[in-house]
């Protein structure tokens, strides 16, 4: 038999053809021009409004601002919004978690029809939502004589605007950490039971260090959805001012007054407490020595 | 540990995944569960470790039955496929996991635990990568990682799903037989899952064929590839060329050879005297000759793989769309430089025949 010996030299390639391999002109215009469009835009529907929220709550000087988010009124809408963003966000952190664990790990009968539920509160308009808990727990609804009898104030109180508040957050969490479980798959919770942990152990050890970013994300998206919710909340909480109105409530209430100054002031602070949740999850981006394997950790995973 | 099925059979819907398999597998061996994808075998794993519950049937461990034993009561040592390394912690983290869970009264101090871990990061030859996290670490190495994570907590049966299946060839041999050595100096039972005939002829001591959630035959290697109790096996663990077998004048004939009146012959192919049989030969039971003797036939292909040459080989009278392999020695071909086109002559020096429908 002969076989042809295949013999051949190898080229370094010169420096013309290096330069060659750069990108082309037509693609670098084309990544510039990618560039700016997303610039542009981000700074003209991003940028440009909270300059002016800014820019308008403190229109009237220093002092007028500082006396409007002081004023008692102010005062109390921001209490209230923390405090229902407080029941909301953990309440639908351990709904969220032990949904996106069951859809991910079990296999069970309505499983898909769960998953379709959860992204009801998507689906429905919040005012509706608001207009249910009305009509369950308002003085005509169905719950209403019972809770009268007990004198139990749950529409135009704060109870109905935590209820109104889950229900719209609701699929936040679960939204979020179902892809990021699904795809982990069980392999190291089974690998973590054979080592003998226990279930509390597997959760607290394996399952929420792999999901922690999802559900980080999860936690913010859910708790600024939960400090901004107009409609539904603006359905149930009757606006009775220091007692059941949310900041977002407050800024429209001195919209409509015509203190614009006031308003914006409120608004400001609404976003200021957004900046501040982004800021606080860079920081603990930062913290975490291991997320600067992040990177490579991601491309580990590919090769599997 | 010794373990025992007893007429294990576990379904998925309509799938019988492994129906009633019974098995004993005696304290220190090393088992290969073998078979294609879709065979049951990873099934069969995940029963033994208490990861699935079978429907029917018995899992004994020494004796006694453990069927319903969840997976942290058995002292078994679980291999992923992906290793399953907590991506979160570091190496030495991973390997001390096991140790760390125990509850107060049976955890061993901390200076304890980093002694063992220190142990066994040695014992895989990563005593360096301590720190590392597994994102850092090769395939290789992952899988070392995760067998010394396993055998933290002295298990009594390890348990490996298709423990090299990811690696590339090189680090796949080393690591064979690092694993047998292992296997020999630590005497557990030791079962592990592959597709891969070479592996299980390799590394185990015994080899337990697969077919569709049912053993096909089991024993020890040589045993199984040389006398393979259907023809299911004997495809399975390694090449062969498939041929029609005739029957004239009460003769059994695969081209102009006869192969009649031999003890190769299985005894059923006589019984059932149907007309439809196959012969099974392996490439280096043919053995390549002068053209006027046995079945005349031309060279179409020439391969050199190191010490071995491979013939394609266009038989009179057999399809040439399906060329018979013959595998001869470099020595051989050397002395006799078949090329192509060369007309030459085909005798069987061993073969086995079964009913064409098995």
């Amino acid at each position: 038999m002969d076989s042809p010996a295949v013999t051949g030299t190898y080229q370094v390639p010169s420096a013309a053809s290096l330069r060659e391999r750069e990108p082309r002109r037509g693609v670098r215009w084309g990544r510039l021009l990618l560039i700016a469009v997303a610039l542009t835009f981000l700074a003209a529907f991003l940028l440009l409004p909270l300059m002016v929220v800014f820019a308008q709550a403190l229109s009237k000087g220093a002092a007028a601002y500082v006396a409007a988010i002081t004023d008692p009124m102010a005062w109390a809408a921001v209490k209230l919004t923390l405090l229902v963003a407080a029941i909301a966000v953990p309440m639908n952190v351990v709904f969220g978690v032990a949904a996106a664990w069951a859809i991910s790990k079990f296999q069970f009968r309505g499983k898909s029809a769960l998953i379709t539920l959860i992204d009801l509160p998507f689906a429905v308009s919040p005012v509706i939502a608001g207009l249910t808990y009305i009509l369950l727990f308002g003085a005509h609804g169905w719950f209403g004589p019972y809770l009268q009898n007990h004198d139990i104030r749950v529409v135009f109180a704060v109870p109905g605007i935590v209820l109104a508040t889950i229900f719209v957050t609701f699929p936040f969490v679960a939204r979020e950490l179902i892809p990021v479980m699904q795809a982990q798959g069980k392999d190291d919770e089974e690998t973590a039971l054979s080592l003998g942990a226990g279930g509390w152990q597997v959760f607290w050890h394996v399952t929420l260090p792999n999901i922690r970013w999802g559900l980080l994300y999860g936690v913010l998206l859910c708790n600024a959805r939960a400090m901004g919710e107009f409609g539904a909340v603006s359905v149930v909480s009757g606006h009775i001012r220091g007692l059941t109105n949310t900041m977002p409530l407050h800024v429209e209430i001195l919209y409509n007054e015509y203190s614009y100054a006031a308003a914006f002031a409120v608004a400001s602070l609404l976003a200021l407490l957004a900046l501040l949740t982004l800021a606080g999850k860079s920081f603990l981006e930062w913290r975490q020595p291991e997320l600067r394997h992040g990177t490579r950790r991601l491309h580990g995973n590919t090769e599997k | 540990m010794s373990i025992s099925l007893r007429g294990v059979s576990k379904q998925f819907g309509e799938f019988a995944a492994v129906d009633d398999v019974s098995l004993e597998i005696p304290t220190g061996a090393l088992l290969a569960l073998l078979g294609p994808s879709g065979c049951g075998k990873t099934t069969l794993l995940r029963i033994i470790a208490g990861l699935e519950t079978p429907e029917h049937g018995q899992v004994l461990f020494d004796g006694q039955d453990a069927t319903l034993w969840p997976i942290r009561d058995r002292k078994v040592g679980f291999v992923f496929q992906n290793y399953a390394l907590f991506r979160h912690m570091t190496v030495f983290e991973n390997i001390a996991f096991g140790l760390k869970v125990k509850s107060r009264r049976e955890r061993p101090s901390s200076a304890d635990i980093r002694k063992k871990v220190q142990s066994l990061l040695e014992l895989v030859q990563l005593a360096w990568a301590g720190e590392r996290y597994p994102a850092q670490l090769s395939g290789g190495q992952k899988q070392r990682v995760a067998l010394a994570r396993a055998l933290a907590v002295d298990p009594e049966v390890l348990l490996l799903d298709e423990p090299f299946g990811a690696l590339d060839a090189q680090v796949r041999h080393e690591l064979r037989r690092w694993l047998r050595r292992l296997h020999t100096e630590l005497k557990f039972t030791s079962i592990f899952v592959t597709h891969d005939q070479q592996e299980a002829i390799e590394v185990a001591d015994t080899i337990v064929v697969l077919n569709r959630g049912r053993i096909e035959q089991a024993g020890v290697p040589g045993e199984v590839y040389d006398a393979p109790q259907s023809a299911y096996v004997h495809r399975f663990l390694g090449q062969v060329n498939e041929l029609p077998v005739r029957w004239q004048d009460g003769r059994a004939l695969v081209g102009p050879l006869d192969i009649t009146d031999t003890a190769a012959l299985n005894s059923w192919a006589n019984e059932h005297a149907a007309p439809h049989h196959i012969a099974l030969v392996r490439p280096h039971e043919i053995d390549v000759g002068n053209e006027s003797e046995g079945w005349r036939a031309v060279v179409r292909d020439v391969r050199v793989i190191g010490p071995i040459v491979r013939l394609e080989l266009c038989a009179d009278g057999h399809p040439a769309s399906e060329p018979l392999e013959a595998e001869i020695s470099r020595e051989r071909f050397d002395a006799d430089k078949f090329h192509i086109g060369q007309a030459v002559g085909l005798k069987f020096r061993r073969w086995q025949v079964y009913p064409a429908s098995n």
